[in-house]
């Protein structure tokens, strides 16, 4: 070990590289990782923090919202479910919006649900749950964008219709949909907004895009879920986890960042084996030199993976700083976070795969002849 | 054969490693390539094949076809601009799919139109539909009818269409009088008036600014409506920029990583043939001509990756299940093959500085 770490002091510059290019990877892992936390939430947060247990589809809806629409009926046949403690209409649509304060147009989703009823969100932060129509809860996230307490958001209306005001009196956490602002309303405010949009369907009935069920305490939500299926006609229930695993895009953001994030894993591996083994190579003559004057293979070995060891952690303590730099100036609608147990068992499997790439440098250290001392360059590598 | 090449294929051995990293990068590079391309023919499509200088969509819709509604009044105002030679229909209703004989339910994109679609022949007849080719492998058949929605508005296929898919939905053209019913029977709040659409597809007179077209509807319409070009409406797609962004930044890492490979790799074999290259020179090899040799080198072992990472490629694709939106194409390997290149080039160059300063005389007189 003191063998090791003379080394690295006294060839600072080249460890400087190799740390600072692993800690670049490492830097880039942990940003990733925390980016993709932060999509998924943002995809679903607004259905995975409502208080429904179960979320009733259209059969032919393919387990998407936003092509779900079952029959006002269906609430009731849903209710009538045993294990079913009370269930209610949830809709889900995306509006153009002004945030307050005249902000530019945006998309929005709006969930809207009975008051009172399932479908309320889960996380609320500040404030209060909508009691009457034209109040809503908005993500805390979008705050600052023009969704803050007590401000005024307008769902534009078609020309000629009369814009829907919805006063944001709630902020909760992790509320985001489709990656849009979301506003949790009553199921009139978002009736409302469906007919501004187009009042050509004025006479129409809305109809909702899914029923929300609240479990009886006993319950189990799969269980009552399949049940509602077997027995409901024309739907699919699942549990809201089922549900938001199955929200669009998840699992193709899951896939995707699944093949980048193991990517980067290969390549902190291709880089610190490589590393190791140009090391090993340049100071070939000096190894054979203290093989040839007693050094055991075994204490060769050690010193070798006690440098992949601090190359692979020093990296890590470099990503972490710069995951942690990149957390405190990361914007408020799109927060980046240090989740400590996540980072560190990131952390400890890199410096395991740091390890288990120093084979290649193990063996031909191993294989090192003491006899190349005496014949092989001049001591101290190459020249 | 240079000395370079007659190495590379006696001693293959020594380039395995390398080839085996160059290929797993070229299968990832593939498949990243493969996915953009899947995703972004299969989302944009139906707006790519509009034979159209704009497309004309409600303000108030942020340039979403989905959420746009254009009345009869505004259109005979499009229609009346100065400029404008044609001025088609347009609607989209996004829907389940039931084709007969099949348990699981289709994505289909039942889209409203009046013609003046690249690919797809004049609108069919009421209760007709051509249909997207993507929904062969659902099951749909030509003469077979399909039964759109929850709302289960029958259609028989006239025939198949091909890339005309609309945010990964099979594209089913039919005529705007089915379209309307569709939306009437499936979703009773989104049912649109007789001659309301969703959009305008505009074709101007030879010879006159899209631009200056584009404005002056915006004019007519007093701000009610948006003109854009149809590149930006396929931009404007939910997804589409971000999705084309980021995939286009993983592909320059992925490849950057490559350049990295084959620089750490000719790093390694330069110092292990440190007095090789001193024999050489000693011989009256030039630097340049050891430079050659390593870029030689790194260009023939790029190849043999990419051929190899292809046919994996080409296997993993074929094995790939139909829901998964993967398109090899001609133009992206020839793309990534030259990304690969370059990446190469770059990479075995960082070794040409200590290739360049090998001195012959005391390289062989430490050996």
């Amino acid at each position: 070990m003191y063998l090791a770490l003379r080394e690295i002091r006294r060839s600072r510059g080249r460890f400087a590289l190799g740390v600072g290019a692993v800690g670049l990877l490492v830097f880039l892992i942990l940003f990733q990782q925390t980016l993709l936390t932060n999509l998924l939430g943002f995809f679903t947060g607004g259905l995975a923090n409502q208080s429904g247990d179960v979320v009733v589809y259209a059969a032919d809806a393919r387990r998407t919202l936003a092509g779900s629409v079952v029959p006002a009926e269906t609430v009731d046949a849903v209710a009538a479910v045993p294990g079913v403690a009370r269930a209610g209409p949830l809709h889900e649509a995306t509006f153009t919006v002004r945030p307050a304060g005249g902000r530019d147009l945006l998309d929005g989703v709006l969930f809207g649900y009975r008051l009172g009823g399932p479908g309320h969100p889960t996380t609320l932060r500040e404030g209060r749950l909508p009691r009457r129509d034209g109040e809503g809860v908005a993500s805390a996230v979008d705050a600052d964008a023009g969704f803050g307490l007590g401000e005024v958001v307008t769902v534009e209306p078609a020309p000629g219709a009369e814009p829907v005001r919805i006063r944001i009196v709630g902020l909760g956490d992790d509320l985001r949909f489709s990656v849009q602002p979301t506003v949790f309303v009553s199921t009139a405010t978002f009736a409302a907004a469906r007919r501004a949009t187009n009042p050509a369907a004025a006479g129409a009935p809305v109809l909702p895009s899914a029923v929300v069920v609240e479990t009886a305490a006993a319950a189990d939500p799969a269980v009552v879920a399949r049940r509602v299926t077997a027995r409901v006609a024309g739907v699919e229930a699942l549990t809201r986890d089922e549900a938001v695993a199955s929200a669009p895009g998840v699992a193709a953001t899951r896939q995707s960042f699944g093949v980048i994030l193991g990517l980067a894993f290969v390549v902190v591996g291709l880089v610190v084996g490589f590393f190791l083994v140009i090391l090993t190579v340049q100071k070939a003559g000096a190894l054979a030199l203290l093989r040839a004057v007693g050094a055991p293979a075994g204490l060769l070995v050690r010193s070798l993976l006690t440098q992949a060891f601090v190359l692979a952690a020093a990296g890590a303590g470099i990503g972490v700083v710069l995951l942690t730099a990149a957390a405190a100036r990361s914007s408020p609608a799109f927060p980046i976070s240090v989740d400590g147990p996540a980072v560190a068992a990131t952390c400890a499997v890199l410096v395991a795969l740091a390890l288990a790439a120093s084979a290649v440098s193990v063996r031909r250290v191993l294989r090192i002849d003491p006899l190349q001392a005496a014949l092989g360059p001049s001591v101290g590598g190459l020249a | 054969m240079s000395l370079a090449l007659i190495e590379l294929r006696r001693r293959p051995g020594r380039f395995a490693a390398m080839l085996a990293a160059l290929g797993f990068l070229v299968v990832l590079l593939l498949l990243l390539g493969g996915l953009l391309d899947g995703l972004y023919r299969g989302s944009t499509g139906a707006l790519r094949a509009q034979d159209a200088d704009l497309l004309v969509l409600a303000s108030q819709s942020r340039d979403s076809l989905l959420r746009s509604v254009v009345g009869p009044a505004d259109r005979r105002r499009v229609a009346a601009v100065p400029g404008v030679r044609t001025v088609r229909g347009l609607g989209v209703a996004l829907v389940g799919v039931t084709v007969p004989g099949r348990d699981e339910v289709a994505d289909g994109a039942v889209l409203g139109y009046e013609g003046g679609v690249r690919g797809v022949p004049l609108p069919p007849r009421p209760g007709e539909a051509w249909v997207d080719r993507r929904l062969r492998a659902d099951g749909v058949r030509e003469g077979r009818r399909l039964l759109l929605g929850r709302g289960r508005v029958p259609v028989r296929v006239r025939g198949f269409v091909d890339d005309t898919s609309y945010l990964l939905q099979g594209g089913i053209w039919v005529r705007l009088g089915t379209w309307r019913r569709v939306l009437r029977q499936n979703r009773p709040d989104a049912a649109l008036g007789p001659r309301t659409v969703q959009g305008l597809a505009v074709r101007v007179e030879p010879g006159v600014d899209p631009g200056r077209v584009a404005a002056a509807i915006r004019r007519a319409a007093g701000g009610r409506l948006e003109a854009l070009t149809v590149a930006a409406a396929v931009d404007a797609l939910p997804g589409v920029q971000a999705q084309n962004s980021t995939f286009r930044g993983i592909i320059s890492v992925t490849l950057g990583i490559a350049g990295l490979v084959v620089g750490l790799f000719f790093a390694l074999v330069t110092l292990e043939r440190t007095v090789l290259y001193g024999v050489l020179k000693a011989l009256g090899a030039s630097s340049a001509q050891l430079a050659v040799g390593v870029a030689t080198q790194a260009v023939a072992a790029t190849l043999v990756a990419f051929l190899a990472g292809g046919l994996v490629s080409l296997g993993l694709v074929a094995l790939t299940p139909a829901d998964i939106p993967v398109e090899l194409r001609a133009d992206r390997a020839v793309v990534t093959f030259g990304g690969l290149v370059v990446a190469a080039l770059v990479g075995s160059a960082l070794s040409l500085r200590r290739v360049v300063r090998i001195e012959p005389a005391s390289v062989i007189g430490g050996a």
